[in-house]
């Protein structure tokens, strides 16, 4: 059992790198190069999966921050940590590729249009959630108040949407393919959606593993039993 | 009365008492309020604040930093001498107590603005008698939401050694959109003259709204002594 888990993670993993590279193949040979936009617009295929992701990754976090909330158990909290990380780590792809995209169609890195502000909010949002879990030494502390904030956070998400509908858009709010082009965003959705998933797998895991590694830190409620023993 | 409501009364009655034997919290609040204000309008030079934008900007600027050290103060004196263990251990609800508590910090808050912005009308040449019952609602529905945000928060850092900074952490990035929808309502007043729309008021009562509940449905988990 032990040493299968090893194996079968590599194996996940070459998976994934597999079918990231297929994506690439497919996306330079196979699909066709839009009109207007050139090859830049290839970008697309990568930005839009990575987009759907981080706020799935998103949505991880507030489950778990949920679920610490009702149960008080370490596991979830970690588990929130996990999917913050993936959420900011896709959020920053998001922007990046993004960012490429616009200087490309709109002549700038930048323009202040609701979804680009929507992804910077989102961003910081959830940046916000890794630097304020960094500022607590105490573990039961810092897991309520990231769990709270966590909560909040992602109602926030909405709300940020609907703020920033007050700007005036120039991002394209529906996309119209070929059949041939939504084929590559679903190829590319694989290994995007396995990225994330594994990401979130592998950062829990260390998590739960440093954790267990510091017992007197996990469960606080074993000291006080300790303590009262004595 | 019903109990609730006296229980309510008498938590903001020992609040407001502390304050108004101390005056400690709006004095420090009020001023760096005014610092900011004046720090901003140093910065931005006079041809940026003619434009019309800055003003709302630096208004709210001031608003966040003075609510964020505010929020910190109010709960800061349930951390000595074991007041919230007492506060816990007394029979009232825990929504009252998160009531009472934002109702205390709405209260400052509204007085902070009432001090800061006459203030920031006379150095910005921000004519508020342009529309002062429209600025008025769009602030007091804002600080609803933002004060309703900032007294959870505040009472989750209580009990542990972080201090404001991270507060600001907590409520600034929260609170984003609420002052995204705030500032644009202000500069479509101020600047471009509109009326304020019952859409753009709606959309602020509604983030109020949401703020509200959610940080009332929190709070029951996260106090502790």
């Amino acid at each position: 059992m032990t040493r299968a888990r090893p194996n079968l993670v590599a194996l996940y993993w070459l998976a994934t790198l597999a079918l990231a590279a297929t994506a690439l193949v497919v996306v330079f040979t196979w699909t066709p190069t839009e009109q207007t936009m050139g090859p830049v617009q290839k970008i697309f295929y990568l930005h839009f999966p990575v987009a759907i992701n981080a706020l799935l990754a998103c949505t991880v976090n507030f489950i778990a921050c949920l679920a610490y909330l009702f149960t008080r158990r370490q596991r979830w909290d970690d588990l929130a940590a996990a999917a913050a990380g993936v959420a900011v780590l896709l959020c920053s792809i998001v922007l990046l590729t993004g960012m490429i995209w616009g200087r490309e169609a709109w002549g700038h890195w930048w323009t202040w249009s609701p979804r680009l502000t929507f992804s910077l909010l989102l961003w910081l949002l959830y940046a916000a959630y890794l630097v304020i879990r960094s500022s607590f030494d105490d573990p039961t502390r810092r897991a309520m108040v990231c769990a709270v904030y966590g909560i909040v956070a992602f109602i926030d998400v909405p709300l940020v949407y609907f703020s920033v509908r007050l700007m005036p858009d120039i991002h394209p709010s529906s996309v119209s393919l070929e059949p041939a082009m939504w084929w590559t965003v679903l190829i590319f959705a694989v290994p995007v959606t396995m990225l994330a998933a594994g990401l979130i797998a592998a950062h829990y895991r260390l998590g739960r593993s440093h954790n267990l590694a510091q017992p007197d830190a996990a469960s606080p409620r074993a000291v006080t039993s300790a303590g009262a023993i004595e | 009365m019903s109990l609730a409501l006296r229980q309510f009364a008498a938590l903001v009655a020992k609040d407001l008492a502390l304050e108004l034997r101390s005056r400690q919290i709006l004095a420090l609040v009020a001023v760096l309020a005014m610092l900011i204000v004046a720090v901003l309008g140093l910065g931005l030079g006079p041809q940026q604040l003619a434009s019309g934008y800055a003003a709302p900007a630096v208004l709210w600027v001031a608003y966040l930093f003075a609510g964020i050290l505010c929020f910190e103060r109010t709960m800061a004196p349930e951390r000595h001498d074991g007041a919230l263990a007492a506060l816990l251990l007394a029979p009232v609800d825990r929504s009252v107590i998160y009531l009472a508590k934002l109702t205390t910090n709405l209260l400052l808050m509204l007085a902070v603005v009432l001090v800061v912005t006459p203030v920031a009308a006379v150095l910005f040449g921000f004519d508020l008698a342009q529309a002062p019952l429209a600025f008025a609602l769009t602030i007091v529905v804002s600080m609803v939401g933002f004060a309703a945000v900032g007294t959870l928060f505040s009472a989750v850092t209580s009990s542990s050694s972080m201090r404001s900074a991270p507060l600001a952490m907590l409520i600034l990035p929260v609170t984003l959109p609420l002052v995204l929808a705030s500032t644009h309502l202000l500069v479509a007043l101020f600047r471009d003259g509109q009326p304020i729309t019952q859409a753009a008021l709606a959309i602020l009562v509604a983030f109020g709204l949401i703020y509200l509940t959610v940080s009332w449905l929190v709070f029951e988990f996260i106090l502790e002594p």
